[in-house]
């Protein structure tokens, strides 16, 4: 009997290693590559930061749910899966700085309180500020995320000042900057100060706005152009502006006041968040109408991409 | 000087309350919304000699599906800033060719021009069949898809060892 069993599990044994034998060899053989495991996965979240006035201009501190509906490649969607203040996210802020010949003579002191305000500013745990400076032919990161050291001294070693203003590869290049730090809960934002007249950008305009929709950033652009003259510089900025959902602001009432007014602005913006809708385009132009109140503004980016029901980008 | 005051006031807010009195309002929900051309809502004798009140072919207006439990209305509004509220449900009624839609906080109706009118289930019908070609469309580029659409993947997260 004990025989008999003896000779049945045998059998068993044998035929569990026949059957695993493969996979053993696979993964004990020396002479195979790794295996890569690649996993997948599809984003079907839209998320979507806005800022809500009344007919007054001031900010809508107690916004409802169902004050709003956002219309998404021309559908209405009132049901959301999640609203909130954006105080609940962390900032991942990038200041351009531009610091040609044409900009930073007039600006350099204000510049410097600007970059003094950064590194000691108003931030809460976990947002992160990285400097990037433009002028001549490059743009050049300045710190990155920890600006505290970088910024404390004396800053005029970091203007080189002279010539062109490559304005749009510094958008490029701030835009991988926020590309690389890329998490779900942080709010890429970007915050221009600059004439707008771009002069030696590899990049172009419409490549500028490509990035920062790709990584759906905010854009604060704060024109140091002279007022009164419109100007190219001008409307590319407005430009940027308005099609990512941040604002245009001219320097009259003084650098530092302006990035306040920026933080204010930043700490005063709802985030949304609802299933994508199906879409035969790959881009979505978004907007935010009222419910009841018609008297309700809202700004939000115009649009985001979307690839075969996977956004590319996670929408913030 | 209040009583001409109050009597505009009732002149203006009578058509509304009236219909709200009679009950004659029918209730729809806005689903679709775009910023179209303001020419297809103003054609005939009005855009021919229309004054300086015509909104130019440049301008864009809002274009609205509305739909009732009967009818997909596909309305026009005059000029850019004429917005329907977009609540889940709202008032609306048919009034000399047009579509009046009550305005709750500015009391009074927002008249706009019908550009389309569908049986409901019509409406639902090329929906559906809308739907079913982006689907088709979507597996075509991305076959990950289809695999989804026959059960090959159950769950959203794929694993593929290569």
């Amino acid at each position: 009997m004990l025989t008999r069993f003896n000779r049945t599990l045998s059998k068993i044994v044998g035929l569990a290693m026949v059957c695993c034998y493969p996979t053993l060899g696979l993964a004990a053989g020396p002479s195979e590559p790794a295996e890569v495991v690649t996993f997948r996965s599809s984003v079907n979240e839209v998320r979507l930061v806005f800022f809500a006035k009344d007919d007054h201009n001031h900010p809508v501190a107690e916004l409802q749910k169902n004050d709003f509906a956002v219309i998404d490649d021309e559908r209405v969607i009132r049901d959301f899966r999640s609203f909130n203040r954006s105080s609940m996210m962390k900032l991942d802020i990038v200041v351009l700085i531009d610091s040609s010949e044409s900009v930073l003579p007039q600006f350099k002191k204000e510049m410097g309180q600007v970059l003094q305000l950064i590194s000691h500013g108003p931030w809460s745990e976990g947002d992160s500020v990285s400097v990037v400076a433009f002028s001549g032919m490059e743009a050049r990161v300045v710190c990155e995320k920890v600006c505290d050291s970088a910024l404390s001294g004396d800053h005029t070693k970091y203007w080189t000042t002279g010539g062109a203003t490559p304005l749009f590869d510094a958008v490029e290049l701030a835009t991988k900057l926020i590309e690389k730090h890329r998490r779900p809960d942080v709010w890429p934002v970007l915050v221009i100060f600059s004439d707008g007249d771009d002069t030696i950008s590899n990049s172009t305009f419409k490549d500028a706005l490509h990035s920062v929709r790709a990584v759906a950033a905010q854009v604060y652009a704060i024109d140091l152009g002279r007022p009164g003259l419109p100007t190219n510089g001008t409307a590319t900025l407005q430009n940027l502006a308005y099609e990512s959902g941040g604002r245009w602001i001219r320097i009259s009432d003084g650098a530092s006041t302006v990035f306040n007014s920026v933080i204010d602005d930043l700490h005063s913006a709802h985030v949304v968040t609802y299933k994508l809708p199906e879409s035969v385009s790959e881009f979505h132009q978004v907007q935010i109408l009222p419910t009841r109140n018609l008297k309700l503004q809202f700004r939000c980016r115009r649009g985001y991409y979307s690839t075969n029901g996977t956004q590319k980008e996670e929408g913030l | 000087m209040k009583k001409v005051i109050f009597a505009i006031l009732m002149w203006c807010g009578l058509p509304g309350m009236l219909a709200a009195q009679v009950g004659i309002y029918q209730h729809g929900t806005v689903v679709r919304m775009h910023m179209g051309d303001c020419m297809a809502a103003h054609h005939g004798l009005m855009v021919a000699f229309g004054g300086p009140s015509a909104p130019s072919s440049q301008e864009s207006c809002p274009e609205y599906t509305l739909l009732s439990n009967s009818v997909a209305y596909v309305i026009v509004g005059r000029s850019s800033n004429q917005l329907i509220p977009l609540a889940e449900e709202i008032d609306f009624r048919l009034h000399n060719n047009e579509l009046a839609v009550r305005v709750d906080d500015a009391k009074h109706e927002a008249r706009f021009t019908i550009k389309e009118m569908i049986v409901r289930a019509e409406y639902d019908r090329m929906q559906q069949r809308m739907e079913e070609q982006m689907r088709v469309s979507e597996a075509q580029k991305d076959p990950s898809v289809i695999r989804q659409q026959m059960g090959g993947a159950d769950e959203q997260q794929q694993m593929r060892l290569r």
